[in-house]
């Protein structure tokens, strides 16, 4: 759970603008802002379920499972007399964040408890990290229209997720009853805040691409899992006046103009159209003199609205203070004991020079782990051009098509490789292999060569093709007169024949070359 | 059973054999024991049956100790006397018409009547040495860590310790041994530093008990006898006098931070508490108010279970807990109590690197008379005044009799430096 909008944790001076990477962010000139403008800030905070088999304070497995109540023990049920025990595992994918977010990481992290009451919290506090974080002021950088900009990271920390709650009969308010699900309770999360330093829905998009990007890098993250990302967003409008002479908003108007808090978003999809539809209702407001509440509005996914959850919020007040049961752990030496793969903006960086790859390509080819590293060994074996080919376009095409990921088909990479290889070593023409054996591949399960075989795709081999060419020749003599007086086109005619007579398992580019040498001699 | 000890008599058979085979042993009831109720002596539990053993318990099944019965208690520990109990108070066997102390009165009360060979209580803030002083038992509060708190129901986490009575000071530290040592359940368990050394002689904590005080340092804190009951002073002066007659040698220490450490005490525990009882609800286990339907929304049903199932001396404790966190109180209360903790820490490191141990009256009073301190919560507060330092410091005590006054029974307590149950063993064992 989320407490409504720490905007105190933001830091004094707020940009108006991201800022191109290199130069100095707090330095921006007036000229973005002008008079009369709104300016729209946005700050997130992200809840991202760590990938890990157990679960954060007990040994229960975080599977999900359609049994309710299946995968709990007095730990994640909060029996009486039970004690969290801290799964390590949750701390090393929390480090590893850090270090790709270039965060501060602590000498030591502690937990504290968040108290409050609700049905879906088993000791109603939840363990939660408070003056401690795991990582404090890190940045991501993320690209939005061609312009690479920093978003900061204030902090992220590590807690257990409540359960889950299933409304019987109707919606939170009409249920006749409410079910209680304590599967989810003790899942790993990492509460990820930045700084409001969004200025359009489409930045806070773009952001959490590429965390989601950067998160299933570092394989602490599985984005199909249902649930796995949850985004609360604070939204205000802030009039463009109150920017001083650097374009930066100050801390007090940010705090002085009313801010929305909009909760219930799964996606970064549905982040950017719940921003969208947010910041049109804000300004509308304002436009028609009317004042924004404050207050926290629910995203209705199904009807693309938000719609307000309580007009008059108490503050709520959830009595930190430390967890006595879990003594603070050592992590300084983590940092550098622990090791993260390589991110998907240097990766990109890097195909792009090493692969010679255009801008297109090489962020294709780099936009989950596993497609990267299986463009890397196909280029590193075959041609990085051929591979490109076959898996930005021809492989992710088709998979997209099929709405698969390259997940759905890991155990079947070698398939993959292999039909390469038969084009790279041109046992088959490019345009079988893409339309036919592919295609087949991925409908029917078949490997490569058997399709082949059965659909007799092989290439005719040389000699045979050498002898259809010189029978061609033989056999009309029309057109290779004409051919000889300069008709270029008589070639056509010539290679529609030997096609003819390999059955169309010639290729046709070769067969051309072939003819003409032939013709040479 | 007249004194009603017991809240749930039921037996429970451990290993055929063990250290502890053929002993019987009573179980506090806020320590959890599969399949048989723990009802922390409240109403909001009286039903709930855990579906896991505590480490201790399991540690006790596998020693072959025989479980005779659930003990009773000041409802959640929270109590001097174990009158706050739902389930009625305890007569004292060694003082009859009187209190058995508290919290831990009905184990240290099963011990004394004879009803067990041994038993587990909890001391938060003296709920072991305060019933073992009033009902003439010797307890033992371990160093925070020794013993693992699994299964144990939470009162004030970072201050309790689950811990042996016994007859006498071996039978109780026989106890010890079983239940000692680090827990992966709990990851504030310890394995005590320098454990190696400490274990040449024997490995047991029951081998310390030899009576073996020549050249040994007691330090006298000053401050723990201000305000003590006369009868109760003389009677400790007179145990002080017999270790020296052993060839113990005693001086006077001094302890300035113990006055705010009654204060410090009931913030940290009252608002560790306000969390800990937060899960008591209904929803799971427990008193669950009122039928299907019958509340509009869960805050409703909440708050009913909660104001049917505890009594009023929880009630008090978690208002005042929730009260000493809340926003703009926090510093005032629970940083200022945090601040004073580690006073007291630091005072207890100097005094115990003058002396070996430090000895003090258990409790400042004879015990009370049934229903006598009830109605009044501060008297009873103050009345810790010797114990609550050492659980706020960690640190390790046993309350050995010491005597009478009036004929009723007077305790010493003997405290040592953090894993030193040694030391405060062998001192014990001496009074006897």
């Amino acid at each position: 759970m989320c407490d409504g909008g720490d905007w105190q944790m933001a830091v004094v001076q707020i940009p108006l603008r991201f800022t191109p990477v290199g130069s100095n962010r707090h330095s921006m000139t007036a000229q973005t802002v002008q008079q009369g403008d709104l300016v729209t800030v946005i700050g997130l905070e992200v809840h991202v379920q760590l990938e890990t088999d157990t679960k954060i304070f007990c040994r229960c497995s975080t599977e999900q499972t359609d049994d309710p109540n299946e995968n709990v023990c007095p730990v994640c049920l909060g029996l009486p007399g039970a004690l969290p025990v801290l799964n390590e595992g949750a701390v090393e994918a929390a480090v590893k964040i850090g270090k790709a977010i270039d965060a501060e990481i602590p000498e030591e992290t502690r937990f504290h408890r968040k108290n409050y009451y609700y049905p879906d919290l088993p000791k109603n506090f939840q363990i939660t990290q408070y003056d401690e974080p795991i990582c404090q002021e890190g940045e991501l950088e993320i690209s939005v229209e061609g312009e690479r900009r920093d978003v900061r990271i204030e902090r992220a920390h590590l807690e257990e997720d409540p359960g889950s709650l299933q409304h019987v009969g109707g919606s939170i308010d009409t249920a006749d009853y409410t079910l209680v699900d304590y599967n989810r309770a003790g899942t790993p999360l990492m509460e990820i805040v930045t700084a409001p330093d969004f200025r359009s829905a489409s930045e806070v998009r773009a952001f959490l691409a590429e965390l989601e990007e950067v998160l299933e890098y570092l394989g602490v993250f599985d984005a199909g899992r249902d649930g796995s990302l949850r985004i609360d967003a604070n939204l205000s409008i802030i009039e463009g006046e109150e920017a001083d002479e650097n374009g930066e908003i100050g801390i007090d108007a940010l705090e002085a103009a009313n801010r929305t808090e909009v909760k219930n978003i799964s996606s970064h999809k549905g982040a950017e159209k719940a921003l969208a539809y947010e910041e049109t209702r804000q300004k509308n407001a304002i436009k028609r003199g009317r004042v924004v509440e404050q207050e926290t509005r629910h995203w209705d996914e199904s009807r693309g609205i938000t719609v307000s959850m309580r007009s008059k919020e108490e503050e709520k007040d959830y009595r930190y203070f430390e967890e006595a049961d879990l003594p603070p752990l050592r992590v300084s030496h983590w940092k550098d004991e622990i090791s993260i793969p390589e991110l998907p903006t240097a990766r990109r960086e890097r195909f792009r020079s090493e692969y010679d790859l255009n801008e297109e390509a090489a962020s294709k080819l780099t936009s989950t782990k596993q497609v990267a590293d299986f463009y890397e060994t196909i280029a590193d074996e075959f041609d990085p051009d051929l591979a490109a080919t076959w898996v930005a376009d021809n492989l992710l095409g088709e998979l997209n098509y099929r709405d698969m990921e390259i997940t759905d088909i890991e155990d079947r990479l070698e398939e993959v490789t292999r039909l390469v290889e038969l084009v790279a070593e041109d046992e088959i023409t490019a345009k079988n292999a893409r339309e036919t054996v592919l295609r087949d591949m991925l409908d029917d399960e078949q490997d490569p060569d058997s399709i082949v075989e059965e659909a007799g795709l092989g290439k005719t081999d040389d000699d045979e093709v050498q002898s259809a060419v010189v029978e061609a020749i033989e056999e009309n003599p029309d057109a290779v007169e004409d051919y000889e007086s300069g008709d270029d086109g008589a070639i056509n005619f010539l290679v529609g024949q030997v096609m003819q007579k390999t059955g169309g398992s010639a290729d046709p580019g070769d067969v051309n070359q072939l003819l003409r040498a032939e013709l040479e001699k | 059973m007249s004194e009603n000890i017991f809240i749930t008599d039921e037996t429970i058979a451990g290993d055929d054999d063990g250290p502890l085979a053929g002993k019987t042993v009573a179980v506090k009831d806020n320590i959890s024991t599969e399949g048989v109720r723990t009802t922390c002596g409240s109403k909001m539990l009286e039903e709930y049956v855990p579906p896991y053993d505590a480490t201790v318990v399991s540690r006790l099944k596998d020693a072959g100790a025989t479980i005779v019965g659930k003990t009773n208690m000041d409802e959640f520990g929270m109590g001097t006397t174990t009158e706050t109990s739902f389930f009625g108070s305890t007569d004292n066997p060694a003082a009859p018409g009187h209190v058995p102390g508290g919290s831990s009165g009905g184990s240290a009360a099963a011990v004394a009547a004879d009803e067990a060979d041994l038993a587990l209580g909890s001391d938060t803030g003296g709920s072991i040495r305060c019933p073992a002083a009033f009902c003439g038992v010797v307890g033992i509060k371990p160093t925070y860590g020794l013993v693992s708190r699994y299964g144990l129901v939470a009162y004030g986490n970072s201050l309790e310790q689950i811990g042996p009575f016994g007859s006498s000071v071996e039978e109780a530290a026989s106890l010890l041994d079983v239940i000692a040592g680090p827990d992966e359940r709990d990851a504030t368990t310890r394995e005590p530093p320098g454990g190696a050394e400490n274990d040449t002689d024997g490995k047991s904590y029951a081998s310390a008990a030899d009576g073996d005080v020549d050249g040994l340092t007691i330090g006298v804190p000053t401050e723990l006898l201000e305000g003590a009951d006369e009868g109760v002073v003389e009677t400790f002066w007179d145990a002080i006098e017999d270790l020296e007659a052993q060839g113990a040698t005693y001086e006077e220490v001094s302890l300035p931070s113990v006055e705010h450490a009654v204060e410090a005490y009931y913030v940290i525990a009252m608002s560790e508490a306000s969390s800990n009882l937060a899960r008591f609800d209904g929803v799971r286990y427990g008193h669950a108010a009122g039928e299907k339907g019958e509340n509009d929304n869960w805050n409703e049903a909440f708050s009913q279970a909660r104001k049917e199932g505890f009594g009023d001396e929880v009630k008090r404790r978690i208002l005042l807990g929730t009260y000493a966190l809340s926003a703009g109180y926090h510093d005032k209360y629970y940083k200022k109590a945090q601040d004073a903790r580690a006073w007291v820490k630091q005072d207890f490191d100097e005094a115990l690197s003058e002396a070996d141990v430090l000895a003090s009256p258990t409790m400042p009073v004879p015990p009370f008379e049934l229903g006598e301190s009830l109605e009044d919560p501060l008297t009873m507060y103050l009345a810790d005044a010797n114990t609550v330092p050492v659980n706020l410091a960690n640190l390790p005590a046993i309350s050995v009799p010491a005597g009478e006054t009036d004929g009723l029974p007077v305790g010493v307590q003997l405290v040592g430096p953090a894993f030193g149950e040694r030391e405060i063993i062998r001192a014990g064992s001496a009074l006897e």
